[in-house]
């Protein structure tokens, strides 16, 4: 090691790239433009406090806990829409998504399917439900095949990446074996990637059971209906229910869905551990 | 997985362990997936009736609304420029101001920059509650509450995109490898000086990521927050649904569609360059 | 040139805290929760300016033993004392101080990989920073100082500004000394420095600790599991077996039989490091 000098040697000069400053004036302008923009009167976020507890108050301190068996009776309602959503989407996903995986499918079959689950992805779940309301009316059906239809933008997706992301060495070992695209998918693939895809499975129905109680707020029934009926009357004391019964349900079902993928997913590991020792 | 051809080797029929029972369980699972199933599509137990002859019924007149949505009605364009704008500078409100709350919030709810158990356990129970309720029962009470407009919308954001992006950023910096914390508690540092000055820029990547993803999934929400009065362009929806006004709802779903795929091409670009 | 950087310091040459500082062992036993005895009754005293080898096999307590030095492990009975601080009493502030005043430097290396190489040997002025500075990201002209002297008398002056992520596994272990050398510290910690790298990478780093030793006079410790570095470079060897003191005596003496006495086995090819 060389000598030390006394004084503080002289640093390089630090970088400043132009590009990301360029990027952060112009991020910071398109905030505030759109702070500007809002019509809202911020003075009002002052009184959000008081209007938080005044309404809180209304809402828990005397729930009215009478309402507590159509609360639930609605929101098995709501989880019955996630559910049979999730089970219809997924299998939809399932054969949609694996021929738009590279390395499965052709291009020109890639292409258009990859577009529409994008269109599919763009259209809110509730937009979906009204566009099929037109035919189905306004019935739980209709929430449950928005969920379906509406699951499949992002859950076949999710499908491809996942086939894509797959290690690629058992498929190889099947190819060279001999084995044709039905081999490789169902002895290859489905092996590696069933975990992922059932755990994945259970998210989307996790997804659902929020999305089912907004679908109830166009009225398809549900949880989310009664919610905007009482809100509406502005029985507050009814509303508070219909919260602590969406949140405990939500959470329990986000608990026991977590449980079950995680279980899934070691699962999966463990079994990778014994195939390569 | 795949065994080697034996037989040319060994002559005799080689020890085989026994095979495991793998069909109980999967007869098990098979079973609770069917049980669910009917029960949720039972309607006399509160499920969901799945009515296929309504389809066949209402087709006609369902038909003839969807031929109305295939040929959209430009004219009603000017009116949405000011609702879209609205729509997207929520959108953007939104997550800036969420954005901004989820820096501590993440840093408070993972375990390698904040080691309080207790303190830990308590923002993730918060955090779990927000991300419980949906976002438009958020909106919906909101209204309720402040009235109609964008206050009620951008709230509903800010709530949603806590709830996701806290969650997702601190769960990176749970699975990070955080050797880096080690070095900072040897040299005397307080939790925050190790946070700000070593775990900050560590997590920079997934939190702009993460905000990025949070901005796309708040223009699909607002563009539906004015079905309940909280803004955006939903409003020009609800309206156009209650006049059948079909060809001019296609319309507007078809600039979403545009806005929402345009948006998400750039947040593409933009998390690509930051890696 | 940077103004801000070509400040003469009044102290001049990198002054340590007070002068080299002896490191005492008294009757240290370290139980771990899960019931591991990681060390067992250790005594040992090791002079100021002592330049000190540990060597022991992998889970012989070496790692734990030096982790006691600055208190990011606490004895289960026993007193460790570094110079005037008694670390196994200090909690809190105090131990944050005593930790500022002793350097260490981790096989992994422990950088913040995404962070620069300026942050992360700005992390080594912990302990002489108030929070809200660091909080604020305002580092003193001093603190710059110091750290741009550190990273230079490592050589990794014009990487300042580099990602630490980006560097090789030699220049890392380097910015980690910097890091530690920043602290001015009174003793140096070494665990296993050089496992990460390869032979060549290997001598260097421990060159640059030698010369620590001897320029600054600093206090070190290094653990090492390869016996050619501890002779070469240390003048007294301590070895480290199931958590018992089994050797200590001058480095270069220790004999094969020494070795055996240490490792529990004959000397091997791979104890051997490759010049």
């Amino acid at each position: 090691m060389t000598a030390l000098a006394v004084r503080a040697p002289a640093a390089p000069p630090k970088p400043r790239r132009l590009a990301v400053k360029v990027a952060s004036w112009t991020v910071a302008a398109v905030v505030l433009g759109a702070f500007a923009g809002l019509d809202i009167d911020w003075e009002e976020l002052r009184e959000l406090p008081g209007d938080l507890v005044h309404y809180g108050t209304l809402m828990f301190s005397d729930p009215d806990w009478s309402m507590l068996p159509e609360a639930l009776l609605q929101t098995w309602r709501s989880v019955s829409m996630a559910w049979l959503g999730a089970l219809l989407g997924v299998v939809l996903s399932t054969l949609l998504g694996i021929p738009a995986a590279e390395g499965v499918g052709p291009l020109w079959l890639r292409l258009p399917l990859r577009g529409l689950f994008a269109v599919i992805r763009a259209v809110p779940e509730v937009v979906i439900a009204i566009i099929i309301l037109t035919v189905t009316g306004l019935t739980p059906f209709t929430g449950a095949l928005a969920l379906a239809i509406g699951g499949i933008g992002t859950h076949a997706k999710w499908t491809y990446e996942t086939i894509e992301s797959a290690p690629g060495g058992v498929v190889e070992a099947v190819r060279a074996s001999g084995g044709g695209l039905s081999e490789t998918v169902r002895w290859g693939l489905w092996p590696v990637v069933s975990p992922e895809l059932a755990s994945l499975a259970l998210y989307r129905f996790e997804i659902n059971v929020r999305t089912s109680a907004i679908l109830g707020l166009i009225g398809v029934g549900g949880i989310g209906d009664m919610l905007t009926t009482y809100t509406q009357h502005r029985q507050w004391d009814t509303v508070g229910v219909l919260i602590i019964v969406v949140i405990v349900v939500t959470m329990s079902i986000d608990a026991i869905s977590g449980a079950i993928r995680r279980r899934i997913m070691e699962g999966a590991k463990a079994r990778g551990v014994e195939r390569s020792s | 997985m795949t065994q080697a051809p034996a037989s040319s080797v060994a002559k005799a029929a080689p020890q085989v362990p026994p095979k495991p029972r793998t069909w109980p369980r999967t007869l098990g699972i098979v079973a609770v997936l069917a049980v669910l199933t009917a029960l949720t599509a039972t309607p006399a137990l509160g499920g969901v009736e799945i009515d296929l002859g309504a389809i066949a019924k209402n087709w006609t007149n369902g038909a003839d609304r969807i031929g109305k949505m295939l040929t959209p009605d430009l004219s009603v364009l000017p009116r949405t420029w000011q609702p879209l704008l609205e729509t997207l500078q929520m959108a953007v409100v939104g997550a800036a101001i969420s954005a901004a709350l989820a820096i501590p919030l993440s840093l408070w709810a993972a375990r390698p920059t904040n080691p309080n158990a207790p303190f830990r356990a308590a923002v993730r129970f918060v955090l779990n509650v927000i991300r419980a309720v949906p976002d438009l029962v958020y909106a919906t009470i909101l209204v309720a509450m402040v009235g109609v407009g964008a206050l009620p919308g951008v709230i509903t954001l800010v709530l949603f995109d806590i709830g996701i992006v806290v969650k997702l950023v601190s769960e990176a910096i749970d699975s990070a490898d955080a050797a880096y914390m080690e070095a900072g508690r040897a040299a005397g540092g307080t939790q925050s000086q190790i946070n700000r000055l070593t775990a900050l820029p560590q997590t920079w990547p997934a939190y702009v990521s993460q905000v990025m993803y949070s901005l796309e999934l708040n223009v699909r929400i607002s563009a539906i927050l004015g079905l309940v009065g909280a803004g955006g362009i939903g409003r020009l929806i609800d309206e156009m649904r209650g006049f059948y006004r079909y060809d001019a709802l296609s319309t507007i779903v078809l600039e979403i569609l545009i806005v929402v795929v345009l948006i998400e091409l750039a947040s593409n670009v933009l998390r690509k360059r930051l890696r | 040139m940077n103004d801000l950087t070509t400040r003469p310091e009044a102290e001049g040459d990198m002054p340590s805290a007070s002068g080299p500082w002896p490191v005492e062992l008294d009757d240290v036993t370290v139980r771990y929760p899960n019931g591991v005895v990681a060390l067992k009754n250790v005594s040992l005293t090791v002079g100021a300016g002592e330049m000190v080898a540990v060597v022991g096999l992998s889970g012989s307590g070496k790692s734990t033993m030096i982790r006691t030095i600055n208190g990011l492990v606490a004895p289960t009975s026993g007193s460790v004392r570094v110079g005037p601080h008694a670390v196994s009493e200090l909690r809190g502030r105090a131990l944050r101080h005593a930790r500022g005043d002793i350097g260490m430097i981790f096989q992994g290396f422990n950088l913040a990989d995404r962070a620069s190489v300026f942050h992360n040997a700005l992390v080594g002025r912990f302990s002489h920073m108030p929070t809200w500075r660091t909080t604020l990201g305002l580092a003193t002209e001093a603190d710059r100082a110091m750290v741009m002297r550190s990273l230079d008398s490592v050589g990794m002056l014009e990487k300042v500004w580099h990602r630490a992520g980006a560097l090789s596994g030699g220049q890392k272990q380097r910015v980690a000394i910097a890091r530690a050398l920043s602290q001015e510290p009174a003793v140096m910690l070494a665990d296993e420095p050089v496992a990460s790298l390869d032979p060549p990478t290997a001598h260097s780093v421990m060159a640059d600790l030698a010369a620590i030793n001897a320029s600054r006079g600093l206090t070190v410790l290094v653990n090492l599991h390869l016996m050619d570095l501890a002779r070469q470079y240390t003048t007294r060897m301590i070895g480290l077996r199931a958590g018992e003191v089994v050797y200590d005596g001058p480095a270069a003496s220790a004999t094969d039989a020494d070795f055996e006495a240490i490792y529990g086995r004959p000397v091997q090819a791979r104890d051997r490091l490759g010049e």
